[in-house]
């Protein structure tokens, strides 16, 4: 489990560095399929083989699709690639390294809360991962789902609105 | 359960990194998707040592939001290069002067 949690981090950590280091798009978009690979990997670590199931087929198959799909779609060639300015370079690692800072400091420093839950190792794998998700999703969070619902019927009217001739 | 934690750091500051540097819209889309993910794989190693469901299940939203939010953006930037010819993000200066 820890030899697999490392390589799994290792591949995460790798593809997440060369998806925002690639020049060309399509590139990108391939090395952020193996990071959702990787970071499916570790939810089924994390005793969610469910949400794994659910990252590879929404996030690496449908989303990456759509991007994969508009990358074709424009067509864009090697020889109008877009420059990065050096100063906009120093800005983004300068934020960047004080946000890593803080997260880790905040990870390592802060105290950890005693387990709260019933839902124990043991008790996920008794009822079944799927089932315990959908137990929730369907009497706790209804209101939700049904709010997540008119989102994505208001993400279809913006996309088509977006996919116009004339704004 | 903070080794995940500082997994799920890394990668968001790679992700806010790329959207901070990038100038390529696209890339900087992939960069956005990148940071939903880091903040999902914190709330799964979360609710994983707490004991609790309510952090997978908020993931599962994450993701619903994500595939909006996806369809949305890439709209956008198909319009954007309809009326630019470019996907770079500096040319978005309309409001510039």
């Amino acid at each position: 489990m820890e030899a697999l949690f490392y390589i799994f981090a290792f591949i995460a950590i790798f593809s997440a560095l060369m998806v925002i280091s690639m020049k060309n798009p399509l590139t990108s978009a391939l090395y952020l399929v193996l990071c959702f690979f990787a970071l499916a990997g570790f939810y089924v670590l994390l005793d969610m083989q469910f949400l794994a199931v659910m990252q590879i087929l929404v996030y690496a198959g449908a989303i990456m699709v759509l991007v994969v799909l508009v990358i074709m779609l424009l067509n864009i060639s090697r020889l109008n690639a877009v420059k990065t300015d050096f100063h906009q370079k120093i800005i983004g690692i300068v934020i960047a390294v004080v946000l890593f800072a803080e997260i880790v400091i905040y990870t390592v420093g802060g105290k950890t809360k005693k387990p709260t839950g019933i839902f124990t190792h043991a008790v996920i794998n008794k009822i079944g991962n799927t089932q315990v998700i959908g137990q929730f999703l369907f009497t706790k969070y209804t209101l939700s789902f049904e709010i997540a619902s008119i989102l994505l019927f208001v993400a279809i009217i913006g996309a088509y609105l977006f996919a116009k001739k004339k704004l | 359960m903070n080794n995940y934690l500082i997994v799920a750091g890394i990668i968001f500051c790679i992700g806010a990194l790329g959207v901070l540097m990038r100038k390529n819209l696209i890339i900087v889309f992939m960069s956005l998707e990148l940071m939903f993910n880091a903040a999902n794989l914190g709330f799964v190693a979360v609710s994983n040592r707490l004991n609790l469901i309510s952090g997978d299940v908020f993931v599962i939203f994450v993701m619903v939001v994500a595939a909006a939010e996806a369809a949305v953006a890439l709209g956008i930037i198909v319009a954007f290069y309809r009326e630019k010819g470019t996907v770079d993000m500096d040319k978005a200066n309309e409001l510039k002067n």
